[in-house]
């Protein structure tokens, strides 16, 4: 690693490692591995979850009739379009719903009553006292009394609450950070009506890896487990994994995986595509290649975010030999190399300094019709700043403008302090104002990043260090 | 060379951050070439910047140079001739820190 300088080094960790937790939807190169098992999830919660979450968009895209959360003017509203003979093609629910949106937890259930007393034609089903239990959920209030008050009136009008009632809510609540109201729910959910389905529950699982202590959710799993026999499955202990191999605890992965194990569950391409991510994290590409081992030997079919993990590790832990050893076997074994997985292969190239080996897999993955991203220009931009090919360097910035890729962030500072350095000022400010143009960073980051190189290049010019 | 994480480091600062999207109240130069009484650091650097572009005040021979028109030298010092290496140094003149 000689040749490289740290600053380089560090330049491409961050960048690469911070994108895949601050963006998930901008394409970078871990984004793509370290996504998987978190679509996973939300993948799974369609179908039992679906009707839930439409009702609560509903609400929300509500177009608000109501103008102030004032009880009487909404009853008025609400007479004036009802109590005409012909009725006007208006759904009593979505009125009643746009209104909860708004008003208060008092007004709110008054405005119910007033609506089911003056058209007795309309009952009020189950959304709508979802919708009204949400803004309850979101009322201004330190304790759960609202949500008491909206649960007792769901059981009196003959809806017991289910599990989508305690998801609805637990969502809420979690939302505006009220963990601890949240699990006190689901314990009284499990004591009166029903126990959390798995979505509920692995969802206030990541929730409290995400925003509370990792022993907190222990504690939450434990009492789950002693007070109501709610036992952990395989995506809890995926979202655990997850979440140690995210601080880098990686001891305490390799025991939840042994945990996993005694409770009879067979790891499975997602746990162990989370473990070989947490070894990418450290730079441990000899590990890396154990999992993926270890993952043959248990018969477990490596997917495409698998060889993706492995080639992204390899390559940034400088065993740019063996990623590209993997892309072959990878090939033969039916999968199809994405963005990521060559842009993670550049990447590596580039750090060795073998940017001539980069060049020659853009254009192969060109040819194999493999559409390369923002990053992947972005990848080369760097590596051909790096190893001074600054016209090179233009032409590919050039190729950028014309197809209006954005620029990243790290790229964009160091073709900036390339070509401040080689005397190329005006061309500097081109590139900034394609950044800018281009949304590609913000206004404030791409110019403190143009005033700074340009500062050091006075400082570097004094000296006499600089053109 | 700068250091990456001193960039990233700029970014992250709300102090520097804010100084450089708060709006100013202009001395009164600054506003004749504003138009405006207010303007951010950030705001005014970009309009200096358009003015050049839009009136090709940058010299055919050396790109890297601004050959100033009587309205842009009113602001950077009076300079007839004035480096883009010094640009942002010579607009931040106008933004001086405000004390605590």
């Amino acid at each position: 690693m000689g040749k490289i300088p740290p600053s380089f080094r560090s330049a491409i960790s961050t960048s690469l490692i911070r994108n895949p937790s601050s963006s998930s939807s901008s394409s970078s190169v871990t984004v793509a591995p370290v996504e998987k098992p978190a679509w996973r999830r939300p993948a799974k919660l369609k179908p039992s979850k679906k009707s839930s979450n439409t009702k609560v968009n509903h609400v929300v895209e509500q177009p608000s009739l109501f103008k102030s959360p004032n009880l009487s003017d909404a009853k008025a509203l609400f007479s004036s379009l009802f109590s005409s003979t012909k009725r006007a093609p208006v759904d009593p629910n979505s009125l009643l719903k746009s209104y909860f949106s708004i008003s208060t937890v008092q007004d709110s259930i008054a405005f119910l009553n007033y609506a089911t007393k003056s058209d007795p034609s309309f009952s009020p089903d189950r959304s709508t006292f979802h919708a009204l239990l949400l803004s309850s959920c979101k009322a201004d209030s330190a304790t759960l009394e609202p949500v008491h008050l909206v649960l007792n009136l769901m059981i009196n009008k003959g809806l017991p609450p289910n599990q989508v009632t305690v998801d609805i809510s637990v969502r809420a609540l979690c939302s505006l950070g009220r963990e601890d109201d949240a699990i006190e729910l689901i314990r009284e959910f499990a004591l009166k009506h029903s126990l959390p389905d798995t979505y509920t529950y692995n969802f206030m699982v990541k929730h409290l890896c995400k925003t509370r202590a990792l022993s907190s959710a222990y504690n939450f799993i434990d009492d789950m487990r002693n007070s109501f026999d709610v036992k952990p499955d395989l995506v809890t202990y995926t979202i655990l994994i997850d979440n140690v191999c995210n601080s880098k605890n990686l001891r305490e992965a390799t025991r939840l995986l042994d945990v996993l194990r005694d409770e009879g569950f067979k790891p499975d391409c997602f746990v162990y595509n989370t473990i070989m991510k947490g070894y990418c994290m450290l730079s441990r590409g000899g590990e890396v290649i154990a999992v993926y081992k270890k993952m043959k030997e248990e018969g477990v079919q490596p997917d495409l975010v698998t060889y993706n993990t492995l080639i992204f590790g390899l390559s940034k832990s400088g065993r740019v030999k063996d990623a590209r050893k993997y892309l072959d076997v990878m090939v033969e074994t039916g999968h199809f190399p994405d963005a990521a997985t060559y842009t993670s292969l550049m990447n590596g190239m580039c750090r060795e300094g073998d940017v001539k080996g980069a060049l020659w897999l853009f254009e192969d993955m060109e040819a194999k019709g493999c559409e390369p991203n923002s990053c992947t220009y972005s990848t080369l931009l760097h590596g051909l700043c790096k190893a001074r090919l600054l016209d090179k360097a233009m032409e590919l910035y050039t190729v950028m403008k014309k197809g209006e890729i954005k620029l990243e962030t790290g790229a964009y500072a160091t073709f900036i302090r390339y070509l401040c350095r080689s005397g190329k000022v005006a061309e500097a400010y081109d590139v900034f104002d394609y950044a800018v143009e281009s949304k590609s960073l913000s206004d404030v980051t791409a110019y403190s990043t143009l005033e700074g190189t340009l500062k050091w290049l006075k400082k570097a010019r004094e000296q006499g260090l600089a053109v | 060379m700068l250091p990456q994480r001193m960039k990233k480091a700029i970014a992250d600062n709300p102090k520097k951050l804010a100084n450089l999207i708060d709006l100013v109240n202009l001395p009164s130069t600054l506003r004749e070439f504003v138009g405006q009484s207010q303007i951010s650091h950030l705001g005014c650097f970009m309009r200096v910047w358009s003015y050049i572009k839009d009136k090709n005040l940058q010299d055919p021979n050396n790109k890297n140079m601004i050959n100033c028109d009587e309205k842009l030298k009113s602001i950077l010092l009076g300079k007839p001739r004035v480096d883009l290496v010094e640009l942002p140094a010579l607009i931040k003149l106008h933004f001086p820190k405000m004390p605590k």
